[in-house]
């Protein structure tokens, strides 16, 4: 066994199992963390148009038209082409992974059981979307004034980090520009690197986000959209 | 009159207060300025420095990444941020819930310790 068949080894073996176990143990402790940071403002009040259902079949339309006007004014409204962007890019981000046959494959070897897999050209279609959705956040982070005012290097290696397991994936299945061996060796090691920082690093809005749409009272979850951030008083 | 050095102990002591929310707004943030259109002085000029991202993360989240040590110098800009940039109008829509007015509001009690207020008798910055 040579040398880079042992890290191969190790690697493909008992670190990512210790990747899972952080992940799953940093994501259960980051969320007892954050939930004992909530607290109660006041009590959320459902909107009425969720509450009267049974209403006319007039006044139903007219409220859905009030909705669908109300569009504008939100973010899809305001920036339409970047959520679209971002919207693409977070779900292929998660179902490349996940429904990737040669993941399944390891999962069935490994537990005995699997996801169903998309088909080859799938996956590399959605991983190429991945990889240009990324290359238009990064351009983005580098020429819109507005971005950049606020970017620091440590947004753009996070991005980097995030597109690199699917680019040296991508480059490995197509054994494209280094040998197979190496490039998967690289794509293991990036992606179990994803897997320890999501709980750690800025990646933890993947958690944060849920927290922000269903617990923040009014317009983030089910409530009136109404703008009403609860000040405390402070001595 | 204003005083000449920062003290840094009332500041360190708002920090430490609300440390916890400092923190998780500045992790939070994925700088991605979305929240830009909320703002109505950034609609009205589409300067970047009137972004509510922009404004929390270069006063509130300076302080603390400073752990309140700054100069005079720089005090007084963190000022003109949460003063004469912001009216805390609290109309700022964060993606992930950021209580940015909350956090704004937290700069400028810092602000107050030291002395530095909106100064009225001042025609307002240009933008």
């Amino acid at each position: 066994m040579t040398f880079q068949d042992q890290i191969l080894y190790i690697v493909q073996g008992p670190i990512v199992w210790i990747a899972f176990m952080i992940f799953v143990a940093g994501i259960i402790g980051q969320t007892f963390r954050l939930s004992r940071m909530i607290r109660k403002n006041q009590p959320l009040r459902i909107s009425d148009s969720a509450k009267t259902v049974k209403n006319k079949k007039k006044e139903r339309w007219q409220r859905w038209m009030h909705h669908i006007g109300q569009v504008k004014t939100t973010m899809i409204g305001t920036s339409p082409f970047l959520t679209t962007v971002s919207i693409i890019f977070h779900i292929c981000l998660f179902i490349t992974p996940i429904f990737l046959m040669g993941h399944n494959v390891l999962l069935k070897a490994a537990i005995g059981l699997s996801l169903p897999s998309f088909s080859e050209p799938v996956s590399d279609i959605l991983t190429l979307i991945v990889l240009f959705c990324g290359l238009f956040f990064l351009l983005r982070r580098l020429l819109l004034r507005r971005v950049r005012i606020i970017t620091t290097p440590y947004d753009i290696l996070l991005l980097l980090v995030v597109v690199f397991p699917f680019f040296t994936g991508f480059l490995a299945h197509h054994h494209l520009l280094l040998n197979y061996k190496l490039m998967i060796m690289l794509h293991i090691i990036s992606g179990e690197l994803i897997l320890i920082m999501i709980p750690f690093s800025k990646f933890f809005h993947m958690i944060f986000f849920f927290f922000g749409r269903f617990l923040i009272v009014n317009e983030y979850s089910l409530g009136l959209p109404k703008r009403n951030w609860q000040f405390q008083t402070r001595e | 009159m204003a005083k000449k050095n920062i003290d840094t102990a009332p500041i360190q002591k708002i920090l430490k207060k609300n440390k916890r929310e400092i923190k998780l707004g500045l992790k939070v943030c994925a700088h991605c300025s979305l929240c830009a259109e909320s703002c109505f002085l950034y609609q009205a000029t589409k300067d970047p420095k009137y972004m509510p991202s922009y404004k929390f993360i270069n006063s509130i989240g300076r302080l603390y990444r400073k752990n309140g040590k700054l100069s005079r110098g720089e005090m007084t800009k963190i000022r003109d941020i949460v003063w004469h940039d912001c009216v805390l109008c609290s109309r700022c829509y964060c993606p992930f819930g950021i209580n940015i007015p909350s956090l704004i509001a937290l700069a400028r009690q810092a602000c107050r310790t030291q002395d530095l207020y909106r100064e009225y008798d001042k025609e307002p910055t240009e933008g």
